[in-house]
């Protein structure tokens, strides 16, 4: 007979290895191009700022769960997701306390005020960052050219910026020192204009992207649906598609933020509605908003749907029609 | 060949290495056998036997009027010992008939020899049940009701995916026996009248189909036979997933494969049954896989039903590495029951006892649900478990009726998959009595 006690427990007696926290993980390595790259372009100021936000996520869901004498949950790394991805979002030469008090609000105020890691209704660094965008408008909307250090004699506005501004061409152009358009394209898909610490390369958020999509951390449908439908509807709203998709945070929030499994959709018709609605919102504001750039509230709007569309269920196997009671069949006769 | 499939599913480590390339052994003569009575799905038998008398091999011990009942028969020749209530495989207990072997006159109590393809369609009925075949792979339904069906059947289908881990034995089976197996298919074919059979395995198993082949052209009567190649996914030896993948129709929720015109025989099933007609021979014993990561000597055997696994053992015919074992398991990893020790019969649905190394049998707290819908696109029949998980978890039954807990196969697949270990096809077993008592309540309250 056994030397120990034998475990008992209802089968299956076997687990995948793949664990919330490898999930995570994932997505960090995902991120490390698209951050190396902002630290490349912004020096040490780069590196701070993402410091500061992984510091005060994990320090802030720590001492949270500890305050309600709740399971410690750091170890499954989401607070370093969240803080990562907030850093990639903000201006690089966004103040470090500021930034800190961003992640504090995306950890405690979207994540653990609803129960924590899965139950929050909202993109908990979509939700920092808003938070900052609407107490800090100044702070968060000033930018630096990279290679130029984070003094404020170097800001200099982003493309969208310029766009919404109505500046000419050849100024738009110049911001990123191309002559003509071939050429401003490329630079844009590069990476070498002003914006968000981590979202300006499009070619690196692209290479993040794909490995999680060859990770099968993510599907294509929500990243292919917002694309898609942002270039789609900015043509239609008499914007450049492609300068639409280049600029900005689209690629990057199409990748990182609204594939983010908390607050998407579940099933495949669920996640193309989300994301061709993201795109649509995303359009919209750009072209009648207030901001020049809509990715932050395109994927926080659709958020609030997104329970609604996990009724959009699968078809089960072997489905049946449910047949009509019956009393109607009766009365059609 | 393109190997076909079904939606969904999962890819646990396959583990059958092992064991794949060992031939069958049978089992020394054991001392004495717990043969537990009830071993088919359906109605209870009694024992025709008293304490105290002899038996031989092959007679019935156990029997009882009505349609979902299978005979049982002495697996050795013998002395009654005692009729007591023993721990079974599934955890419960159930009356057992303790048989001491020894010497009994006139040797085995088989049937006469009886021609399947010559005999009247309920002449071969009768015989199916008269030598106690029950499906084999692991429910222990009567198989002369599944080949009595209602409806008509176009299809005959083989179960010969194997997909659960660690289990070989349908695989040797097939090696070591194809002219037996693919009898038992011709058989089941001409039972039920159906034009066509299909065997159905996975691409890991494809090193046997040349010999299915040959034993198709000298043992298949001419029958429409043929071998389809399934992709190595769990669970593709569900029946659902089988038919699904065989012949791309759904079994419609809440009926049976006859519905969509197929039956579907499990290897050591088909096997038995022309047992049963050529060598006239009850099922009394069976070929199963021991194995796991505590078993270092793991084996494909053939033992008579009733023979307790810690007879086994003690036979030194495998051995197991006492300070590793964490799990015994009866049946496969995915689908199998964790038992609490093992001197606990085999019986006729026993396809593996799997003896699991601590490591193996690693057991993880429940985390929080991600919502990363890795059950989602898992689930063998698309039912949403993430979703299900939320409606059973609230104590919403009408919910959970509707997601369609009640379709549910317990694949397990779900649970297999979540990173966050959830114990969802275990929240679902209990989901489904709930509901169904909650309808029987509802339907005995509107009468």
């Amino acid at each position: 007979m056994p030397a120990k006690p034998l475990l008992l427990s209802s089968s299956p007696h076997l687990f995948s290895a793949v664990t919330t926290r490898r999930i995570m993980l994932a997505v960090v390595l995902a991120l490390l191009p698209a951050t190396v790259f902002g630290v490349y372009l912004y020096g040490s100021r780069g590196l701070f700022l993402v410091a500061a936000t992984i510091a005060a996520a994990v320090a802030s869901e720590w001492l949270f769960r500890l305050a309600l004498k709740r399971e410690p949950s750091v170890g499954d790394c989401s607070a370093l997701v969240t803080g990562l991805l907030l850093a990639l979002t903000l201006p690089p030469s966004t103040p470090l306390w500021m930034a800190a008090l961003g992640a504090v609000m995306a950890i405690v105020v979207a994540k653990e005020f609803f129960g924590g890691l899965g139950a929050n209704p909202f993109n908990p660094a979509l939700i920092g960052r808003a938070f900052l965008l609407m107490s800090f408008p100044a702070a968060m909307t000033s930018w630096h050219r990279p290679f130029a250090g984070i003094v404020d004699a170097a800001s200099s506005a982003t493309p969208l910026n310029l766009v919404k501004q109505g500046a000419p061409l050849a100024e738009l152009f110049a911001s990123v020192g191309a002559q003509d358009q071939g050429s401003f394209y490329w630079q844009l898909f590069l990476g070498n204009r002003s914006g968000s610490l981590g979202e300006s390369s499009i070619l690196l958020v692209l290479a993040g992207g794909l490995l999680l999509l060859a990770l099968g951390v993510i599907q294509l449908w929500i990243p292919l649906t917002v694309l898609g439908s942002t270039a789609l509807f900015s043509w239609l709203l008499g914007m450049d598609p492609l300068f639409a998709l280049l600029s900005g945070g689209v690629v990057f929030g199409a990748f990182f933020m609204a594939t983010d499994y908390a607050t998407s959709p579940l099933t495949t018709k669920g996640k193309l509605i989300y994301g061709l609605a993201i795109g649509l919102v995303i359009a919209l504001i750009r072209k009648l908003g207030g901001f020049p750039e809509g990715v932050t509230y395109g994927i926080l709007v659709m958020n609030m749907i997104s329970p609604f569309l996990d009724r959009l269920r699968m078809k089960k196997y072997g489905y049946v029609a449910p047949k009509k009671p019956a009393a109607a069949k009766e009365a059609a006769k | 060949m393109i190997a076909k499939t079904f939606k969904g599913g999962a890819h646990p480590p396959e583990r059958k290495e092992r064991t794949s390339e060992l031939p069958i052994e049978r089992v020394s003569p054991v001392k004495q056998v717990v043969i537990p009575i009830n071993q088919h799905f359906g109605a209870p038998i009694q024992s025709l036997v008293k304490v105290g008398e002899q038996v031989r091999r092959g007679q019935k011990i156990a029997d009882a009027e009505g349609r979902m009942t299978v005979p049982l028969h002495a697996s050795v020749s013998g002395t009654v010992a005692k009729i007591e209530s023993r721990p079974l495989a599934n955890n419960l207990e159930g009356p057992c008939i303790v048989i001491e072997a020894g010497e009994v006159p006139g040797g085995d109590a088989f049937l006469p020899p009886l021609d399947p393809f010559a005999c009247s369609k309920e002449e071969a009925l009768a015989r199916v049940r008269e030598a106690g075949i029950v499906g084999m792979g692991g429910a222990g339904f009567p198989t002369h009701v599944k080949l009595a069906p209602t409806k008509p059947i176009a299809v005959v289908i083989a179960n010969a995916a194997e997909c659960e881990p660690f289990l070989t034995v349908d695989e040797r089976t097939m090696i070591e026996r194809p002219g037996d197996f693919v009898e038992g298919l011709a058989i089941t074919m001409r039972i039920v009248g159906a034009p066509a059979g299909l065997i159905g395995l996975e691409e890991n198993k494809a090193s046997v189909i040349p010999g299915l082949e040959k034993a198709i052209a000298e043992r298949g009567r001419g029958m429409d036979i043929q071998v389809k190649l399934l992709k190595t996914k769990y669970p593709q030896g569900g029946e659902k997933m089988l038919i699904v993948a065989l012949t791309g129709k759904e079994v419609p929720s809440g009926g049976l494969p006859m519905d969509v015109g197929c039956v579907v025989q499990n290897v050591g099933t088909l096997v038995a049954m022309t047992e049963a007609f050529r060598e006239g021979k009850p099922l009394v014993e069976r070929a199963l896989t021991i194995t796991g990561g505590a078993c270092s000597q793991p084996k494909n055997l053939l033992a008579p039903i009733g023979t307790l696994v810690s007879d086994i053992v003690a036979s030194g015919a495998v051995r197991i590495a006492e300070e590793e074992l964490g799990r015994v398991v009866f049946g496969g990893p995915m689908m199998g029951v964790a038992v609490p020790g093992y001197a606990i019969p085999l019986q006729k649905n026993s396809s593996g006892v799997l003896f699991m190394s601590r490591k193996e049998a690693a057991y993880f707290a429940e985390g929080p649900c991600i919502r990363c819908g890795r059950c989602m696109r898992a689930c063998s029949c698309k039912l949403s478990p993430a979703l299900l998980n939320g409606a059973l978890k609230s104590g919403n039954l009408d919910e959970a009726e509707a997601i369609g807990v009640l379709d549910c196969v317990e694949c397990g697949t779900c649970s297999f998959v979540c990173p966050a270990h959830i114990q969802l096809v275990q929240r679902f077993r209990v989901g489904k009595q709930l509901v169904r008592a909650k309808k029987q309540k509802e339907a005995k309250n509107a009468r």
